[in-house]
């Protein structure tokens, strides 16, 4: 059976030449159909010059005026070990709320460098949110090696800058390769420029990444619904982790009251007599009355109670002022809150704080706060359990603020 | 957990979560391989019985089977079936070939629909849409907001975190909800293979044609094929390349060049 | 005499593309006063000749004919509408479709892998890399990357896909520049037609000017279009002052009048007069007495049979032994060539001769002949795409439109239709000294220019 796809980022600054890479990337796999290359091949540049692979991503009208991705494209490659799935996140300021949402989906990412800009302040800020999300797995790729010769040199020189660079974020990158998107030197294979280059190609460094199972982890189900069928309560929802075993005992949150896994259910499934994690099944129980929101859980290390520390990311253009009203969403949890003390708030491009003990927090900014809620509420550290410890703050049914328990 | 099985999980979580979001919703159902397929999940999700309507838009051009197909298992599976037609339009003669094909789009399905959800206050639509299909629709959300003029403001689209999908704010119109945008053509074909899923033999080769994908038999063509069942069009898929839509001729830039000739006496 | 370059900044050509106008209508208005600038022009060393366009002469073959130097043989465009190889299914050829390097990819350097008889003479013989603008020619969307500016004539349904580079398509938006007027309301709202040709026309001449001045450029060439959308329809007003429209038609060629004094004075500035520059039209025009319908015809005489319950060509029939595309372009449904194929290729010289003559003995009800001239594959194309082009193709005489349509039952008619392309009638304005051998064909036009490039 075939493996899960692995959903990927790529960040780094516009000018950098992520879309050339992702072309590149479909190109070198032989993934991209043929009419497309085509298409490709007429709108791109002559005069010597290498097919333009970012056409393939410039798919919105503004994008072509403007000449920048704007949102998040979700597109398919695959190599002989497995598919991927390439989250592919812009690289400007106005576009972190967008970015924020790819990212949230990734367990790993590339970090694109161009070797002649070097570090960006905007490739400091997608740093502190990749580690921020727990994106653990980074290879940074440093892009057009064809514009200095390929120069060994200029390469180590910039490895350097990023290994110290990175530390600050707690980020260790599992490699950094040089590589020419434009003519794909170390993409797929290495075509003799770079023979001092000990490392992976990229794609080989891509199937060197991990993907995570959470396999016998604590159970963590959150209700997503109830049905009723044939007389019987059946609680819909997805195994966020961990496994239920039919007869287990299990303890519903918030609450802390026993009920017993009767039977699980799933159409077409006659007797299932385990789930795992990432199934989406029905539940009947003994012993409770279930209902959305609630958390089955298998132990007591779970944080639960009105208040919770965190770190958030403002999306917002619009400032917040502490104490006003938001909706936070945690898995099927949909809760009344208010922030009521923002412990530090600081530009994640810099590391600087910008102040403690704030009155509000501005536009993409990252803050530590306490958030109050008017009902208990169930969570994790995210560092813990990342299911159960990332979360949305909603003002007005909109999304205000993406953040994570600490 | 294997690919397909991922997959369909995540479709599940969307579908429920659109039913427990929106008090009125309705699926659209266009026969064609996709929409089945969701039809399938749908009914994985809710243990055979939807609790919402299915909405077949008919332009009144659908191939003769497609419609067989619909009320067979309409009948079997128990659903609650909504066929939408633009009736007026339809009376008026518009087809394919006398006005703009993107005009006869508008008319027969696009105000075809905007009826329905105005005549049963709908509030949400779920969709079997997929990212692969077409660039501009690579940038679709799974809850993707509609306003009043059907227009998707793809500039400011809200974000989508962690499973965590917009799906109040009091001026959008309706929510598209797209359970299937992860999946790709060949996911498809697998999970039919896989469930043994039902779908109109359309798709399967005759005389060396088929069809990638079907609606309108006046837009849709047939490719040169020899697949003539669903494992063969998985190995076909798997060593070609040629993009889906490819058959279907809603080209506008075809149409608009056929109006310019006809506007200067040619055609 | 050959035209020498002053060598200062290069050889430099300005080429103005005057969509439909004819040589005879040019030279009766240049008489009577009417185009007081190309009057001028004449007077100083250039001529004005008869040109024969390209078969058919239809914009997009002629154009392309132009652009690429070759026959049709060779750059694969016989018409707007093909069908798709080895099917009924219509195709509107592109850019793409267009085999043979252009004027400017031989002048740039960038032939983009296609190659052709110009092409291969000219290689070597273009020394330097020479930048170019083109504007509005016809056949050329979707704009390909190229050294230097383009915008893409008819038809070009997005401008931003039509232009190259971005800032060209700003440009071009900023001024309001349209690519094409709209012809739907030509007779039902004529005043807005008249006033939207008399627009696109002023913005042709703000955009030909602005590049001629912002841009180092070494080729330039401008198309007129409204010229040929105003004859479609207004033809019979040219001469006949008694004409409601006679007024509005001698303003837009004033307009045009205008158009032409301020290239060329442009050119002057630029060029001291030691370049090249021309003006052409693609083919001419007359006035329409009737359209024929070839389809009604060849299923009258039995050639054609249809199935009404398909699209477009797909009505094509078993038992069809030929039908026709716009404008007088036959086919023959040769067995293994097309689906529904019903002539053996060993029949197929006796089906052309029957059509042939069919066809050359067709009056018009009054005892006058439709057909001039028809001529088979064989004498008019040479090349490796000649095999896509049309078994036979007829030229009729002025005033007989031919139509390749399948929605009409009667063999002729008319339309509102006033005006229609002839091949014998477009023009060209040259240096007198430019030595030129026999008529003009719009195809020989290329080596003149590349041979002023190649001169240095």
């Amino acid at each position: 059976m075939e493996e899960r796809a692995l959903p990927i980022v790529i960040v780094g600054h516009v000018d950098h030449g992520k879309s050339t890479l992702i072309g590149r990337l479909f190109y070198d796999t032989g993934c991209l159909p043929h009419d497309k290359v085509e298409e490709i091949r007429k709108r791109s540049a002559e005069l010597g010059k290498e097919m333009e692979w970012a056409f393939i991503m410039d798919h919105l009208e503004e994008e072509r005026r403007r000449g920048i991705t704007i949102d998040i494209a979700h597109t398919f490659f695959k190599t002989a070990k497995r598919k991927y799935v390439i989250i592919d996140a812009p690289g400007h300021k106005e576009f972190l709320k967008n970015m924020m949402t790819g990212s949230s989906q990734a367990e790993a990412a590339l970090l694109l460098v161009d070797i002649s800009e070097g570090i960006r302040e905007q490739t400091k800020r997608h740093c502190y949110i990749l580690g921020f999300m727990g994106i653990r797995q980074v290879t940074v790729i440093v892009n057009k090696m064809d514009t200095c010769d390929y120069s060994r040199a200029a390469f180590t020189a910039i490895e350097e800058e990023i290994k110290r660079f990175l530390i600050q974020y707690e980020v260790e990158p599992t490699h950094i390769i040089p590589i020419s998107a434009r003519t794909g030197e170390n993409v797929a294979k290495k075509g003799g420029k770079m023979p001092w280059f000990q490392g992976p190609t990229l794609l080989e460094a891509l199937d060197g990444f991990i993907t995570d199972e959470s396999a016998d982890r604590r159970l963590r189900f959150p209700v997503q619904d109830v049905y009723q069928r044939n007389g019987e309560n059946i609680a819909v929802g997805k195994i966020e982790t961990g496994t239920i075993t039919r007869g287990q005992q299990v303890t519903v949150f918030p609450g802390a009251s026993p009920c017993k896994i009767s039977r699980i259910v799933k159409y077409g499934e006659d007797d299932v007599t385990v789930s795992h994690s990432g199934e989406c099944i029905g539940l009947i129980v003994e012993g409770a009355e279930l209902r959305r929101g609630q958390v089955l859980m298998n132990d007591t290390h779970a944080i639960v109670g009105d208040t919770i520390t965190a770190r958030i990311f403002w999306l917002l253009n619009d400032p917040y002022i502490a104490g006003s009203p938001l909706t936070w969403k945690l898995a099927t949890q949909s809760v009344a809150c208010t922030i009521d003390k923002i412990f530090r708030r600081f530009d994640p491009a810099t590391l600087q704080i910008v102040e403690t003990d704030a009155e509000r927090i501005n536009n993409s900014e990252i803050a530590e706060v306490r958030i109050r809620f008017e009902a208990p509420v169930v969570a994790d550290k995210f560092s813990e359990i990342h299911e159960m410890g990332r979360f949305v703050l909603e003002a007005e049914g909109h999304p205000v603020a993406g953040g994570i328990v600490v | 957990m294997d690919h397909l099985s991922s997959l369909e999980n995540k479709s599940i979580y969307i579908i429920r979560e659109a039913y427990y979001r929106f008090k009125n919703i309705a699926m659209l159902w266009s026969i064609g391989k996709d929409s089945t397929t969701m039809l399938w999940l749908c009914r994985k999700a809710f243990f055979g019985e939807i609790p919402f309507p299915l909405i077949h838009i008919d332009t009144g051009f659908k191939f003769p089977k497609m419609y067989e197909f619909r009320d067979e298992y309409a009948k079997k599976w128990g659903l609650n079936l909504i066929v939408g037609r633009n009736e007026e339009a339809i009376k008026a003669g518009i087809r394919c070939d006398n006005v703009q094909k993107l005009l006869c789009c508008t008319e027969l399905k696009t105000n075809a629909l905007r009826q329905i959800i105005a005549t049963y206050g709908l509030e949400g639509i779920i969709l079997g849409i997929r990212r692969d299909e077409h660039g501009i629709r690579a940038k679709e959300r799974v809850f993707s907001p509609r306003d009043d003029n059907f227009k998707w403001n793809y500039e400011d689209q809200p974000a989508e975190l962690w499973d965590q999908y917009k799906t109040t704010a009091s001026e959008d119109n309706h929510f598209r909800v797209h359970p299937l945008l992860h999946w790709t053509e060949l996911d498809i074909w697998k999970y039919i293979k896989r469930e043994k899923i039902p779908i109109t033999d359309l798709y399967f080769s005759k005389n060396g044609k088929r069809y990638r994908s079907i609606g309108c038999i006046t837009c849709c063509s047939p490719i040169d094929s020899s697949a003539r069942n669903v494992d063969e069009i998985i190995h076909e898929l798997e060593t070609t390349h040629t993009s889906e839509r490819a058959g279907r001729a809603q080209d506008k830039e075809d149409a608009y060049t056929m109006q310019k000739l006809r506007s200067l006496g040619y055609m | 005499m050959m035209i020498r370059c002053s060598g200062k900044s290069g050889p430099k050509a300005v080429v103005l593309g005057l969509d439909g106008v004819p040589f005879t209508l040019l030279r009766e208005y240049a008489r009577q006063g009417i185009l007081p600038n190309l009057a001028n022009i004449l007077g100083h060393g250039f001529r004005l000749e008869q040109m024969d366009a390209s078969t058919p002469e239809v914009s997009s073959t002629s154009w392309t004919s132009f652009m690429t130097g070759v026959n049709p043989g060779e750059h694969g465009i016989y018409g707007f509408m093909e069908l798709q190889q080895g099917t009924y299914k219509m195709h509107f050829p592109n850019f793409a479709d267009v085999q043979a390097p252009t004027i400017w990819n031989i002048l740039g350097k960038n032939p983009s892998g296609k190659g052709s008889s110009l092409e291969r003479r000219y290689r070597d013989a273009i020394k330097g890399t020479y930048r170019s603008v083109v504007l509005n020619v016809p056949q050329t969307y979707p704009a390909e990357p190229m050294h230097g500016v383009l915008t893409a004539g008819f038809v070009a349904p997005d401008l931003r896909k039509a232009t190259y580079p971005e800032e060209a398509y700003q440009y071009l938006k900023s001024i309001g520049y349209v690519s094409d007027v709209d012809a739907s309301k030509a007779i039902s709202d004529t005043d807005v037609f008249l006033g939207d040709l008399s627009d696109a026309l002023e913005k042709r001449r703000i955009a030909f000017e602005h590049f001629l001045e912002g841009n180092s450029w070494d080729l330039f060439i401008g198309t007129v279009t409204e010229t040929d959308r105003l004859h479609h329809f207004f033809f019979d007003a040219a001469y006949d002052p008694g004409h409601p429209r006679h007024g509005a038609f001698l303003s837009l060629y004033k307009g045009l009048d205008d158009l032409i004094g301020c290239i060329y004075r442009k050119f002057m500035d630029r060029t001291d007069g030691d370049g090249l520059f021309m003006t052409l039209s693609d083919h001419g025009f007359s006035c329409i007495r009737r359209e024929i319908y070839m389809n009604p015809w060849l299923k009258r005489e039995g050639y054609l049979k249809t199935d009404p319950g398909r699209q477009y060509f797909e009505q094509v029939d078993h038992g069809t032994k030929a039908f026709a595309l716009d404008p007088g372009r036959i086919y023959l449904n040769i067995e293994g060539k097309y689906p529904r194929g019903a002539v053996k290729p060993g029949d197929r010289k006796n089906v052309l001769n029957e059509i042939t003559s069919g066809l050359m003995a067709l009056e018009d009800g009054e005892g006058n002949k439709v057909m001039k001239e028809i001529r088979e594959n064989e004498v008019l194309y040479s090349g490796p795409l000649k095999e896509k082009g049309p078994d036979l193709v007829c030229t009729p005489h002025d005033g007989y439109d031919l139509k390749g349509t399948l929605a009409k039952q009667e063999v002729m008619g008319k339309a509102h239709f006033t005006g229609m392309h002839t091949a014998h009638d477009a023009h060209c304005v040259l240096p007198g000294g430019l030595e030129t051998a026999g008529r003009l064909h719009i195809e020989g036009l290329a080596r003149h220019i590349l041979d002023h490039f190649a001169s240095t």
